[in-house]
């Protein structure tokens, strides 16, 4: 079955995980809310697993996303 | 600090009111009932919409509104009586509306559509007309319109003599207009018929429902009684018109109850029983003619008005309806709602188990203040309705926490960490409690001390503190749970310092404590009225205005008391819209300026457009909200003990203020020492990092505690197209991420955001 994913960025090689001085990759998140769960992909560190969420996603999407569910 | 989120999969139900109690409130809003004009009108025209469609130059918009009543638009409108006019309420201040002559205007200048309208079916029952004259006409117009197969006979040569033969009074050009109408109906005319007697028992055989002039059933049975409600005449079965000379608007409402009729015989039922709500009606509505222009009347209308001379005076019309609360409310205003349809809204809104709850952000948008139910004539309360759909969200768990969490939180920082209880020095228990609310420490902590020691000194029987949140917080986001576990908390601290009487500072809280059983509060201007003023008070040296605090509505003794103090202390007090128990709120009521920033800053601009004059306020929140648009105000408080809190701190200051008053007022009155509030590690704030925490309600303190958490984990991330790290610590349910730079073993905090949703990696 095909892997859906709601939202995807790939951090271009951009962003460097300070710990453990690797690039981001694009990797498989999940976001969670009110018990409800989404699928995406986001820069995870290949090595310990941090997940960015960049400013843009958090105060647009996310926030869009978290206001639709609130009123479920 | 936490608080559990709620979660989308429960599915639980409970009503907010019963069907019946719905109604009752329901009814109490008289937005939708008729103007004054429409229900006098007999024939249910819709007058205010005519005028205003003639106002707005659309004549046959207008037109088309009065041939919904009659056909024949010049023989009314040139013969109504229009007891419309002496209903309109303009007739109080310069001159009624001459909505008659309106009309005329629109019969003169609107067009009728064109076409043939939709297709119809005749009707299987025929009816008969016999005679001329008004009624006979109006009815041949109203069952043409039903689509009875429709025959008349009468004696006249031609349609225009028929229509003439009610209508002396009319020109001839405005008959043959309306004998135009008539002729394009479809109906069947007998003309130069002999009326005689014998003529009825040859139609009554030959057709279903006979109707006769009230001429005709004169001389077919002299003395024949016609009911007015259904316009039979039981005697001859057949329908007719009461006898002797009826005006042009007796005989066209006349002409719709026997239409009525017709139909109800038609069907072979009793023509007495649901026969709806027929003629002129009482109405409600109650229009505030407060400001009302007063214009007379455009004159021309005997000669008939000219387009633009209608168009005038229609202009005139102040479309009676009662607005009064959304006069006042900002909350109303913006969602463009009178409270019946808010309450039905809001109602559905509650009753829905799964799908979107549109009405959630409306439901926490309203401030509570109770303005509407002191303007409304009939004490409309959205401020329960809102507050009982908060508390059945709560119950039912469909309450979002993220409106109110920052609130709620607040409110358990007050009476935690910034929690105070202390008899005064030399008192085991003491005979008043000082309780100036979490706003006045948060907002202004010198005037608090002021107060304080000012209350210690004066007062006998020693005066205790209490620091801390009175629990209204909890309330207006129907927390009931919090709100129960914050009275036993104060109550329990207030029998420990021996019931004392409560001092309050704040209306709000004053308000909110008056309800905690065997409590006893008065108002600190109260007080300070009995003992006097202090030394050092000063007044304001040019007139300001008073902005009456939503805590202290109804409370005409407290109201009074403030504007004594401040003319007391040498203020010129200058009146304004909306003072005393109308004042509207400055968004802070009701938590909305944290569930819909939009609406509370519309409110405080409101109440800072109502006047030129500076402020003077009785509720820190005000004082803070008004200070925060740019208005110069100062809470009384200030002035009469000579402090000026100045600028408007922002959240986390507003948290330091009341941590620091806490400490510095243990340190100086009961000798206590408190562990300092430092940070660990140098920390700087850029300007722009502070504004974007303040309008993204990220406290100093989050930020704080996610740089600790970098220090103990080491996570974070470097963008290099910024330049700048990136790190993050999830605090009960928001996960806070900081922008920052590193220097001299500390941070430069380059900006901060946050969002709720949890995120984590996923196995591939």
């Amino acid at each position: 079955m095909a892997d859906k994913n709601y939202y995807s960025i790939d951090p271009l090689g951009k962003l460097q995980c300070m710990k453990c001085h690797v690039a981001l990759v694009k990797g498989k998140a999940k976001f969670m809310y009110l018990d409800n769960g989404f699928p995406v992909e986001l820069p995870v560190c290949p090595s310990c697993g941090f997940v960015y969420v960049p400013e843009a996603l958090a105060l647009g999407k996310v926030l869009s996303v978290e206001k639709a569910l609130e009123d479920k | 600090m936490t608080m559990e989120e709620r979660s989308t999969r429960i599915y639980r139900q409970k009503q907010m009111l019963s069907k019946q109690e719905l109604t009752e409130r329901e009814n109490l809003c008289i937005h939708e009932q008729p103007a004054y004009c429409v229900a006098a009108c007999p024939l249910k025209l819709d007058a205010k919409a005519l005028v205003e469609a003639v106002a707005a130059d659309d004549f046959s918009k207008a037109l088309s509104l009065y041939e919904k009543i009659t056909p024949f638009v010049h023989i009314l409108s040139a013969g109504c009586e229009a007891p419309c006019e002496g209903k309109c309420r303009l007739a109080e201040t310069g001159g009624a509306i001459s909505i008659r002559s309106l009309e005329q205007a629109a019969a003169a200048y609107g067009e009728s559509p064109k076409g043939r309208g939709l297709l119809r079916f005749k009707k299987k029952k025929t009816a008969a007309i016999l005679g001329s004259g008004l009624f006979p006409a109006f009815l041949a117009g109203e069952l043409a319109k039903k689509a009875y197969p429709l025959t008349v006979f009468c004696a006249e040569p031609d349609a225009e003599a028929f229509l003439a033969a009610g209508a002396e009074f009319l020109d001839g050009d405005a008959v043959r207009k309306d004998a135009g109408t008539l002729k394009a109906m479809d109906i069947e005319f007998r003309f130069r018929t002999g009326m005689t007697a014998g003529l009825l028992d040859q139609v009554r055989a030959a057709y279903d429902i006979v109707c006769v002039s009230p001429e005709f059933l004169a001389e077919a049975l002299p003395g024949a009684a016609v009911e007015e409600a259904t316009m039979l005449c039981r005697e001859l079965n057949v329908i007719s018109a009461p006898a002797g000379a009826a005006g042009v608007l007796d005989s066209a409402f006349g002409a719709k109850k026997a239409a009525l009729t017709v139909d109800r015989l038609a069907q072979n039922l009793d023509p007495m029983n649901s026969r709806g709500d027929e003629g002129p009606c009482e109405t409600a509505l109650i229009t505030n003619m407060a400001g009302a222009p007063s214009t007379a009347r455009v004159p021309g209308a005997e000669r008939g008005y000219t387009r633009q001379e209608a168009v005038r005076e229609a202009g005139r019309c102040i479309r009676c309806s009662c607005t009064e609360c959304i006069k006042g409310c900002v909350y109303l205003q913006h969602y463009h709602k009178y409270p019946k349809l808010l309450t039905r809204e809001i109602y559905n809104n509650v009753g829905i188990i799964m799908g979107d709850h549109m009405m959630n952000r409306p439901i926490n948008s309203c401030a509570l203040c109770g303005q509407c139910a002191v303007i409304c004539p009939n004490g409309y309360d959205m401020a329960d309705i809102c507050l009982m759909a908060r508390q059945n969200m709560v119950t039912t768990d469909k309450m979002p926490l993220a409106p109110h969490e920052f609130a709620l939180l607040d409110q358990m920082f007050s009476n935690s960490d910034a929690f105070l209880c202390r008899p005064q020095p030399g008192f085991q228990t003491c005979r008043y409690v000082f309780f100036p609310g979490c706003q006045a420490a948060a907002i202004a902590p010198e005037t608090v001390r002021a107060a304080y020691l000012d209350l210690t000194s004066r007062l006998p029987g020693g005066v205790a503190l209490m620091l801390g949140c009175c629990g209204a917080i909890s309330e207006w986001a129907g927390r009931y749970q919090m709100q129960e576990e914050t009275a036993a908390f104060i109550g329990g601290r207030l029998e420990a310092l021996g019931n004392p009487t409560i001092i309050a500072g704040c209306p709000t809280c004053g308000k909110t404590l008056a309800r905690l059983e065997g409590t006893k509060v008065e108002g600190i201007w109260d007080v300070l009225d009995e003992i006097g003023l202090p030394a050092g008070g000063t007044g304001l040296s040019r007139p300001a205005a008073l902005h009456d605090a939503c805590g202290a509505r109804g409370d005409r003794r407290t109201q009074e008391k403030v504007r004594k103090i401040a003319e007391k202390l040498g203020c010129r007090l200058v009146e304004t819209d909306y003072s005393g128990d109308e004042s509207p709120c400055c968004g802070y009521g009701g938590l909305v300026m944290y569930a819909n920033r939009e609406v509370a800053s519309k409110m405080a601009q409101m109440c800072v457009n109502r006047t030129d004059a500076p402020y003077i306020t009785y509720c820190m929140a005000c004082r803070d909200r008004f200070a925060r648009e740019g208005k110069a105000s100062r809470h009384i408080l200030e002035l009469v003990y000579g402090t000026d809190a100045g600028a408007p701190p922002d959240i986390s200051e507003k948290r330091y203020n009341r941590l620091s008053l806490k400490s510095g007022l243990l340190n100086e009155i009961w000798g206590e020492e408190t562990a300092e509030m430092t940070c660990e590690f140098p920390m700087e704030f850029t300007p722009k990092a502070l504004a974007e925490m303040d309008d993204r309600m990220i406290l100093k303190s989050d930020v704080i505690a996610v740089m600790a958490s970098l220090r103990e984990t080491g996570e974070a991330i470097f963008d290099s197209e910024s330049g700048f790290l990136v790190t993050r610590k999830r605090i009960g349910n928001v996960t806070f991420w900081v922008r920052y730079e590193e220097k001299d073993g500390g941070y430069i905090i380059r900006g901060a955001y946050s969002h709720r949703m949890k995120v984590e990696a996923r196995q591939a």
